[in-house]
């Protein structure tokens, strides 16, 4: 609901927690949920590490990163440019069900806007690499998983968005412009 | 029937009522005894009117409860803020349910026709006894009053699809595909204002 007058905005309530929480602390001592039999697998690390945030949640860190890839996709497809994408403006919402999954949620559309350029898409694509790079330093290879689900759900428009984003990177900064 | 109010409102409109009533037999008369209402003269018309101050709305357009409070929302904030697009706070609620401006359209679709068989029917005002509401309801329709969560079983989603231009099927999994169709119609709903 939107009341101009009164500048007043009614937005949906996302039941759960934000990636940047889930994928939290990183390395060390994750516990795994198996899916199939639930069973939870603990590294040996895990006797000094806090509870696991993605206890009830029955995904992996990797299946997050599918999700994440999934969606920005379906949201690019729709030519619409977050502007914003970090772990925090993702949340996820816990299964509804036992035999449910998850749903990733996208918020903060508050620098978002429509565009066909895969320019745009690419640089969306290269701010979430960089600040999860930085947010979550252990978790980078698992960044691989977000390119390849987007891949996945982008299908022919995928080349052009990878070249871009080929480009892109080589402009950012603390580049070395040796050549 | 579902009674709640608005508190940021003021009390004159901000009582809510909603009842949902199936096997409804007297859909025709009703729908013409509401056209003569708005012609009708004097203290005869005024008192008419008085009878059927209601939206009636065809059941099986509304796709969930959340669906018709987010038109009746639109429709209260409309009236308090004194931007209704058509006469009474109850048209509006019918104008709101419609994704284009069209007036008559709108009513045409989610208003009583001859072939309505279920009703939501509103009622927007002052504090109210449920119960004499609901009397003054059942006084005008001819019907079962049911409880609102019946309403799921009722929704004809082709047709929703249909006036909302929903032309594909989103999901292969149908309970799926309602869920989002679902969703669009409500948020297009509760956006009307900023959608052009």
């Amino acid at each position: 609901m939107v009341d101009l007058q009164e500048g007043v905005l009614a937005i949906e309530w996302i039941n759960g927690k934000s990636v940047r929480f889930l994928l939290g602390g990183g390395a060390e001592g994750e516990e795994e949920v198996d899916e199939v039999h639930g069973d939870v697998v603990e590294s040996e690390e895990t006797d000094e590490a806090e509870e696991d945030p993605l206890k009830g949640y029955n995904i992996t860190q990797d299946d997050i990163m599918q999700l994440i890839g999934t969606e920005i996709a379906k949201m690019h497809e729709a030519d619409i440019i977050h502007g914003d994408l970090t772990t925090s403006n993702m949340m996820l919402r816990p299964p509804s069900a036992p035999d449910k999954s998850s749903e990733l949620v996208l918020i903060d559309f508050g620098l978002a806007y429509t565009s066909t350029l895969v320019e745009d898409k690419a640089v969306d694509l290269y701010v979430l690499e960089r600040a999860f790079a930085s947010t979550h330093p252990a978790s980078e290879p698992l960044f691989a998983s977000v390119l390849k689900a987007y891949e996945r759900q982008a299908g022919k428009d995928w080349k052009a968005i990878s070249r871009r984003l080929d480009d892109v990177r080589l402009r950012g900064r603390k580049r070395s412009m040796v050549g | 029937m579902e009674s709640f109010h608005y508190s940021q409102f003021s009390q004159e409109y901000s009582n809510v009522h909603i009842a949902l009533f199936t096997n409804v037999t007297n859909a025709t008369e009703l729908r013409n005894r509401l056209v003569q209402a708005s012609t009708m003269s004097g203290p005869e018309g005024d008192a008419e009117r008085q009878a059927v101050d209601f939206a009636f709305i065809d059941a099986t357009l509304i796709c969930s409860t959340l669906h018709l409070k987010s038109a009746i929302l639109n429709s209260v904030l409309a009236q308090a803020q004194g931007a209704l697009r058509t006469k009474t706070v109850h048209s509006e609620i019918l104008w709101n349910l419609n994704p284009t401006n069209n007036i008559s359209e709108a009513i045409r679709r989610y208003g009583v026709s001859s072939s309505t068989t279920s009703l939501l029917v509103v009622r927007i005002g002052r504090p109210g006894d449920p119960a004499t509401v609901q009397m003054q309801m059942s006084a005008v329709v001819s019907g079962d009053l049911s409880p609102t969560s019946r309403l799921a079983g009722i929704t004809d989603w082709a047709r929703v699809k249909k006036y909302y231009k929903i032309l594909q099927q989103i999901d292969a999994d149908p309970q799926k595909d309602i869920q989002r169709v679902h969703e669009i119609v409500v948020s297009s709903v509760s956006m009307k204002s900023v959608i052009v």
